[in-house]
């Protein structure tokens, strides 16, 4: 009922006397929910480089003049590419949410005489810091300031 | 006894079995228990091996998750067996030895590359001059011990090394016990080694093979929260390199 992990894995460089089986993984380990919910985490990699790709076409548009932009803003208003920007922003707030939820605890101790807030504040001040930025370039970009 | 009821309630369990001397790979065995409701899943195996099949093979001893003996994947999911109880799954229970690591028999998995990788991370005091007896004990702040005693409460009992994704594809990898381990240490006042212990660090089985998957904090027993010794030791483990430019290192 199980898969193999890597043949060498957690075996010593000195074989013992007894043989062993190989190691192995069982065959639900990459569908029970925290590990589904970590590759899901993984896979946001691939909305990611396809904005990446858009970017590099946005710039080639502005670079091409008015009439290739204003026809890039027209395909962008397909409903595929509305679909896919839904998922990307997603992807981004799902990579936030668990960015923000582990990035506490790998914060040190004391960094020389220095120690990070209690985790629940540095916690919330990410929340903060994410919706303050969020809303600023929402002002600047929707041209209200300034 | 059904809690309920005050039956017994029959479950199958579905075990590994494994005979170095008969057996290619691994198979599965099936038993019928009756269960007590207050049974956990390692009672259910004793019973198994004292009344139904005494060729089993387990490693348990305290009963009560202090000695870290008793870890298995059960229904998948790697537990201390002592502590899982049996009311907390259903009629069909699978027990398989620990992921991710060789198996010398049933479910008894070989402990030795595990002990290696402990090893390397050197989990023990490194002082450039040992302190006479004359000169008192190491004292130490209960601020400086809060630093570091949550990665010293392991059990090692490998719950954390069955769960991890690295340690099932990167063989060289530490592992999340290993690297909170030296990490313990590295943080600890008394301790001068953590120069050497970074260089371990980033070395073969680098602490930055880590995804940050977090597994090994979730199903850690003692709430180590190894995930998160690992994730700090990457940080330190560049900051002493930064500062190794900067700093002449004795010796």
């Amino acid at each position: 009922m199980s898969r193999a992990s890597h043949p060498q894995a957690m075996t010593p460089h000195r074989p013992g006397s007894t043989r062993t089986a190989p190691p192995q993984v069982p065959d639900t380990f990459w569908s029970q929910s925290r590990m589904r919910t970590y590759l899901l985490f993984d896979a946001t990699g691939i909305p990611y480089m396809l904005v990446g790709l858009l970017v590099l076409r946005v710039a080639f548009a502005l670079g091409r003049g008015p009439e290739a932009w204003a026809e890039l803003l027209q395909e962008f208003s397909h409903p595929l590419y509305l679909a896919f920007h839904v998922l990307a922003l997603v992807s981004v707030v799902f990579v936030g949410v668990r960015f923000f939820r582990l990035f506490p605890k790998a914060q040190p101790a004391k960094l020389g005489p220095v120690k990070p807030p209690p985790r629940p504040v540095l916690h919330a001040g990410l929340y903060v810091a994410w919706i303050g930025v969020t809303l600023a370039l929402l002002v600047v970009l929707g041209g209200l300031w300034p | 006894m059904d809690p309920e009821t005050g039956e017994l309630r029959k479950r199958t369990f579905v075990v590994t079995r494994f005979d170095p001397d008969k057996d290619q790979v691994p198979k599965t065995q099936t038993y019928e228990v009756a269960c007590r409701p207050d049974w956990k899943v390692l009672d259910a195996l004793n019973h198994i091996k004292d009344e139904i099949d005494p060729t089993l093979s387990h490693r348990w001893s305290c009963r009560m998750a202090v000695c870290g003996s008793c870890g298995m994947n059960v229904n998948g999911e790697p537990k201390l067996t002592c502590k899982t109880r049996l009311a907390d799954y259903g009629d069909v229970v699978e027990v398989e030895p620990l992921a991710n690591f060789p198996i010398v028999r049933d479910l008894v998995v070989e402990m030795d590359g595990f002990m290696e990788k402990f090893k390397a991370v050197k989990p023990w005091m490194i002082v450039a001059k040992e302190k006479a007896a004359e000169e008192g004990p190491n004292r130490q702040s209960p601020e400086e011990l809060s630093v570091f005693k949550q990665f010293s409460m392991c059990i090692n009992c490998m719950l954390c090394y069955a769960a991890c994704p690295v340690v099932a594809k990167e063989p060289h990898f530490l592992g999340p016990a290993a690297i909170a381990l030296g990490h313990r240490y590295n943080m600890d006042s008394r301790d001068e080694g953590a120069a050497e212990r970074n260089e371990v660090f980033r070395g073969e089985g680098t602490v930055f093979h880590c995804s940050y998957a977090n597994e090994c904090s979730e199903v850690c027993p003692k709430n180590v929260d190894p995930a998160s010794a690992v994730n700090q030791a990457k940080l330190n483990a560049v900051v002493d390199w930064a500062t190794s430019f900067v700093v002449k290192r004795n010796g």
